[in-house]
This record gives C-alpha cells, structure tokens and sequence, in this order.
C-alpha cells in the first residue's frame, strides 16, 4: 500500500514536470524565437507577435515548476536533499535566469527607446535559453547518475556538467524550440485572421512553420544522439527505455514529433498543437518511466526516497483533489486564450 | 533567504487580500449600478494582477531557496514541513487560473458571471496563507511525529503535524495582518489624492472602502496579538525572552518600552514599567518570566538576536496601537457626522497607515524568524546544520545577486504603478486623447489589445 502511494506521487512528480517542461516549454521556445529574430528580416513583426502570444497563460505555467519543487520535498525529502547539494550551481542559473526573464519581457513591453528595447529583448532572449538548458541539465546529471544519496559522488562542478547533463540541456532547448514554433504557428494563423486580409506583412505562418519542421528534425536527431550517450553513461536508465517502462512514451514521443513535422511540410493545421504536447510530454516520460524504480539510477529508489507514509497518502489526496479543481479551469484559461474567447 | 523571504511577504498582503478588496468593489458597483465603483474595481484587478505575477516569480525563487540554501533541513523534515506548501501550491495555482479569467473576463464575460468567478479568488488566497502557516507554525513548534534512529520523523501524525499548537493564532493573526495591511495600503493613496485635493467620488469611494475594513480589523488584531504573545511566553520561551529582554528569570518582570541590552544582561535607554510584563504574561505581577540566561547559550538567542527581536517586536506593537487609535478616531467620526473625518491630520495619518502595516508585517516576521534562533526547527535542529555546506562565498554572491536582481524587480514593479496611476488620472482628467483603452491594456500581463 506504501509502495503504491509512494509511485502515485512519483507519478504526481513526473506530471509536474512533464507538464512544465510543455506548457513552460512552449513559452521558452517563443523566447528562443525572439532571440533569433533579430538575425531575419521583419525582426520587429515577429517580436510583435511573441509579444501578443505570451502574455496571458505567462503565470500560469511557472506554478508548474513549484508544484515540481513541493512535490519533490514533501514526497521525496531525501531526493531534494540529494539533488539541491550535487547540482545547486544550475539550480541558481536556472533562477537567475528565470527573474531576468519575466523582468524584462515586462520591461520591453514598457521600454521606450529603441535600444533599452533591444537590451530587453537580448535578455529576454538570452535567459530564455538558459533557463530550460540548466533545469533540462539537471534532470540530466541525475540520469547521469552523478548525484549520490545525500551529495554528488563526483565534484558538484563535475556533476553540473557531465556529458549526459548537457546532453539534456541541448534536448530541452530544441524541444522548446519545437513546441514554441508549433505554438507561433497558430498564433500567427489567429493574428492573421483577426487582422485585416489584405495586410502586406510578412507571412508568420511560413514563417514558423518552416522552423518547426527544422526545430522538430533537430530535436530527433539530437535525442538519438542522447540516446547513444545515455546507452554509455547509464545503463540502467537506458534499459529502462529501451526495453522498460520508458520504451512506449520514447516511440510515441518520436512518432508525435514526426508527425508534426509532416503535418507542417504539408501545411495541414490540425492536431499539430495536440501532438506537440504529446511529443514533448512523451519524451520527459520516457525518461521518468526509464528510471523506475529509481530515482536516483542505481542509487536510491522511489520507496527508499518516499517520505513519510501519511504525509505521503495525504499529498496524494491534496493532489487528486486539487487536480479535480484546477485541470478544469485550467482548460477553461487555455481553452480561452487558444480560441481566443476573451478578445473583444 | 530571510531577505527574499522578507521581500516576498511584502507582496503577500496584496496577494492575499486584494481580491477580496476588489470582488467587494465590484459587487457594490453591480448592485448599486455605480460607473465609479465598477471602474474602480476593474483599475484595482491590473495592480493585483501585475503584483501577483511578481508573487510568483518571488515564490517560484523561494521554493528552489529552500534546496539551495537549506538542503540539510529539507532532506530531513521536507515530508512534515513541506505538508502545508502541498496545499499552498495548489491554492496559488488556482489563484492564479482564477486572476488571469478574473483579468481578461472583463466585458468579455456577463457581469454577474465574472463577478462570481470573482469570488474564487479570496478563499484561494486564504487557503494559500493557511499553507504556509502550517509550515512556519511548525518550525516554531514542530509536533505531530517522533524522531527515529537516524534522526528523521517517524509516527507521523498528519493532523499532528498540520495543526501545530502555534498554528491557530499564527495563522489568525496573519490573516488579520493581511487585510488590515491591504486595506490601508489601498486606501492610503486615495488618502495622498485626498490631502491633495482630489475630493470627488473616485476618491472617496476608493478611501471608505478599504479604510473600513482595515479599521474594523485593527481593534480585532490588538487582541489576536495579545494571545498569541501570551501562547509565545508558553510554548517559546526563549523567544518570549528576547521580545521582552528579560535576562534573568523572575517575578515582577518588568515590561521594556524600547531599549537595548548590553552583553552582561542590563539595559539601557529603555523606558521600564514595573512589573507589567508579568502582569500581561500570566495576569499576575507575581507571574514568573523565564530570563535568557535560563537557556543554554548555545540554544538562546544571542544578545544581538534578542535587541532586535525587542526592537522589531516594540515596533509592530506601537504601530498596531497607532492603528487603533487612528480606526477610534474614523468611529468617532462617523458616528458624530456620519461622515469622514474632516482633519487633514486623519488623512495624513491614513497616508501614513499604509506602509505602517507593511512595517508592521515585516516587525512581526523578525520577531518570530529571529526569535527562534539559533534553531531553525524550534529545538531539533539548528540553522547551521540545516544549511548548504559550500563556501559561504559562494552564498555571499548568491546573495548579491539576489540583491541587485530584487532591487531590478521592485524599480520595474513601483515604475509600472507609477506609470499606470499616471495614465488613469490623464484618463480621469479627460486629457487623453480618444483613445479608448480599457485599463487592463496598460500592464505587460494583461490581455492583448483586440
């Protein structure tokens, strides 16, 4: 009964996650876009519309990343020890990286000149990246399997940027990437629609469909990649997605992404958003399921990580409740800012 | 940590209480069918918007603080200690489901509608404050389990663990905090406008409203603070020691009005009445108060600790009797003319209240946070084994960053305001040019311009 309360929670653990990596992700994946628009043609259009795309679910997905935090330490007091003493260093990146974020894309917003509006958006852009590549990092050391029960086996340096970790970080920034340009695209078809047909801007939605193709075929190649290096660091955890629990979420992860990415070569705008998530959300699982039953690979299991047994069932029931209450609305707010309900 | 901590319980009052402010203005405007309120209403609900994202930026830091700077103490006691954030999460998160709905739903949704929806709001924001109640009240008096071998709970007892002996009046007087803060925080800059001479309708509907709330809640909080002094003296005494610098234990202890103590327990420059402290701790001047010197050295407050746990404590009491006195003095008022108050005096002091309450709050969290020390889990563990065993310069920098990056965060949030407030008035002024745009346009995180 205490084995399977304790999976509940890791299951509970893993949603917060994957959900952040997707819905979060998304928003990073804009930012990195921004970022690399200066280096185009009609920089300022695309910004525009990053602009108008982010703002209203902006919050929303950061409580992900608590709900992340807070799970880990109530249900797995000895993981979130372990993890925050190896990898601290990209925990304060990640942080750092994420203030100066919100900072200024709200600074752009207000910035007046044309320069202090460039710094915003290098910021803005430049912490846009950090911020997934060192959390996706940190997943990555713990798959490594650099972090010890109660501090790294290696130097935390050592830890931070093991090969494994990297590799992670690189498939985090181009998943975001990924589900950020599949996400402009429909932004760009709902801005196009709302504005007047015969505009003679740019055409954002060739515009970003273009990049999701490219952003979804590097994404595949870079996890295959990750793969490879993971069969050589890891071979628990590679096991487990290869012949585990992890492997049904690794082939449907591949085979969302490449069906996005052909619905986008074939310009057919249907269930591309659906399956972004479902690619994204499948690749942090295949990774999850792939480390059971550990946490740490070959270190400490979910059992010996799991906290004590009430507090443990009572978490659950908070999150069952909880989640009764807040999937709804959630869908409510995204639902609405998707269909875009609540302008005018 | 204490820092961002302290920082990010200035946004707590707003977070918490605002809503409740705004749902209540909104509700007026519908019944009364009243432009102003309503507008007014719909002005208040950027600032709570734009300040909870803030909020949420400050939380999401302070979750990952407690790993970085306290790793040891989450890896011992993150299971019954974290229990309260479990229910504090989810509270925010639809906090901030219902704020983002709240913001957008206006004129886009009916009326009656939105306004109900509305009402999700205050109860979450409680809900939250109940959260994180459940986690501190527990560092103060850590209950609901028994230590194992290896030293980690065992026997956890839910209930046990969640209702702590301080969580009831910790958490009541929080509460009380936070709407009295919100609301004179809100109605002091109706009171700047006022002492200016903006005397119309807008004002004096964005005064009386929140003032009255504040007000009917300062008498209440004298009392809610009175208690829990006395539960402190009860179940914390050193802490109770520190707040009253109290060196030896004694009857007929003396109450300090300021004051500070030297390194060999006397004090100076404080202001002593006979035997009071006694008297208010057990009703009796016969009462004996435990002194510091009854501690373990090692397991009290330092002599530095306690002057300003005395000083931060001196201060939260002096500026909630302020607070009475000024809510005495709206009554008297509006039972004699059944109007505000006429004094600009009144006025100044209400222009005054709202940042009072903020150091009000930010007293209060001293006096509980530094009291406490050295423990960070009252008696079971010390903060220096709970924190990261890295080179403090490492910390030190952390630290400066934080700093420089805070200090970034509240120039942008005071701009936006100022900027926003500006804006309003042009628009009130009729000076802005036809432009119509509804206010929640103006902040970065509201909807898009259709």
């Amino acid at each position: 009964m205490n084995t399977l309360v304790s999976y509940g929670v890791a299951g509970a653990l893993l949603l917060a996650v994957s959900a952040y990596s997707t819905a979060g992700g998304t928003d990073y994946g804009a930012g990195i876009w921004d970022l690399l628009a200066g280096r185009f043609r009609h920089t300022a259009e695309v910004r525009a519309l990053i602009d108008h795309a982010m703002a209203p679910v902006w919050e929303a997905n950061n409580v992900w990343l608590v709900f992340s935090a807070v799970i880990c330490w109530t249900g797995f007091p000895l993981l979130y020890e372990s993890v925050f003493l190896s990898l601290y260093p990209l925990f304060a990146l990640a942080l750092l990286a994420l203030i100066l974020r919100g900072a200024f894309f709200a600074f752009r917003k207000v910035a007046t000149s044309s320069s202090s509006r460039l710094l915003a958006s290098r910021v803005f852009g430049i912490s846009s990246l950090l911020a997934p590549f060192s959390f996706a990092a940190a997943l990555g050391a713990i798959a490594s399997g650099k972090v010890g029960v109660g501090g790294p086996v290696v130097p935390v340096w050592q830890a931070c940027l093991d090969p494994l970790a990297i590799g992670f970080g690189v498939v985090a920034l181009t998943a975001t990437a990924f589900s950020g340009a599949s996400f402009l695209v429909g932004d760009a078809r709902r801005y196009r629609a709302a504005t007047d047909e015969n505009d003679e801007g740019p055409d954002l939605v060739e515009y970003f469909r273009r990049r999701a193709v490219v952003a979804a075929i590097a994404l595949l190649v870079v996890a295959l990649v990750v793969l490879v290096l993971i069969a050589a660091e890891s071979p628990t955890v590679f096991h487990g997605m290869a012949a585990g629990l992890g492997l049904p979420f690794a082939i449907t992860a591949v085979l969302a992404v490449l069906a996005v990415a052909a619905l986008m070569w074939r310009r057919v705008y249907r269930w591309y958003r659906v399956l972004t998530v479902v690619g994204v959300g499948s690749f942090v699982s295949a990774w999850g399921f792939g480390q059971v039953p550990y946490v740490l690979p070959g270190r400490l299991t979910i059992e010996q990580a799991a906290g004590a047994p009430a507090i443990e069932a009572l978490l659950l029931v908070i999150t069952v409740v909880a989640l009764v209450l807040v999937v709804p609305s959630l869908l409510l707010l995204y639902t609405l800012d998707q269909r875009s309900a609540l302008e005018s | 940590m204490a820092f961002t901590l302290a920082y990010h319980i200035i946004l707590v009052p707003l977070g918490v209480a605002f809503p409740l402010l705004t749902v209540v203005m909104e509700g007026i405007g519908l019944r009364r069918n009243d432009p102003v309120a309503l507008r007014l209403a719909r002005r208040w609900s950027v600032v709570m918007a734009v300040q909870f994202a803030v909020g949420a930026v400050t939380g999401t830091i302070l979750s990952f603080e407690f790993g970085i700077l306290w790793p040891r103490m989450m890896g011992r006691f993150g299971d019954v200690f974290g229990i309260g954030f479990g229910i504090e999460g989810w509270a925010f998160f639809l906090e901030a489901i219902f704020i983002g709905i709240y913001l957008y739903g206006w004129k886009r949704l009916p009326p009656k509608v939105h306004y109900r929806l509305g009402w999700v709001l205050p109860p979450a924001g409680v809900l939250g404050a109940f959260g994180v109640i459940i986690a501190n009240s527990w560092m103060n008096t850590p209950a609901g389990f028994q230590l194992g071998a290896d030293g980690r709970p065992v026997n956890v007892d839910v209930m046990g663990a969640i209702f702590t002996p301080a969580l009831g009046y910790e958490f009541w007087h929080l509460i009380v905090a936070l709407y009295m803060t919100a609301g004179f925080m809100v109605a002091s800059v109706y009171a700047v406008g006022w002492l200016r001479g903006r005397r119309d309708r807008y004002h004096r509907l964005g005064f009386t409203v929140p003032f009255t709330i504040g007000a009917v809640l300062a008498p209440v909080q004298w009392v809610i603070g009175d208690i829990a002094t006395r539960a402190v003296f009860e179940g914390q005494p050193a802490k109770f020691a520190a707040m009253e610098l109290t060196w030896k234990t004694q009857s007929h202890n003396p109450e300090w009005v300021g004051g500070v103590m030297r390194a060999d327990g006397t004090v100076v420059l404080g202001l002593p009445i006979p035997s009071l402290d006694s008297l208010l701790a057990g009703f009796s001047p016969s009462t004996i108060v435990k002194g510091l010197t009854s501690f373990n050295p090692s397991d009290r407050p330092s002599v530095v600790d306690a002057n300003f746990v005395h000083l931060a404590f001196d201060v939260m009491v002096g500026l909630g009797s302020i607070a009475v006195l000024l809510t005495l003095w709206y009554a008297v008022a509006w039972i004699r003319y059944r109007d505000l108050p006429r004094s600009k005096w009144f006025f100044r002091g209400a222009a005054l209240a709202g940042v009072g309450s903020y150091i009000g709050i930010e007293a209060g969290w001293i006096t509980t946070e530094v009291g406490r020390q050295p423990w960070i889990v009252y008696n079971l563990m010390r903060v220096t084994d709970a924190v990261n065993p890295v080179n403090p310069v490492y910390i030190w920098i952390m630290f400066g960053t934080l700093l420089v990056v805070y200090a970034v965060i509240a120039f942008f949030f005071v701009s936006l305001l100022l900027r926003l407030s500006a804006r309003w008035r042009l628009d009130d002024e009729g000076r802005r040019d036809a432009i119509d745009l509804a206010p929640e346009e103006a902040a970065p995180y509201g909807p898009r311009p259709a």
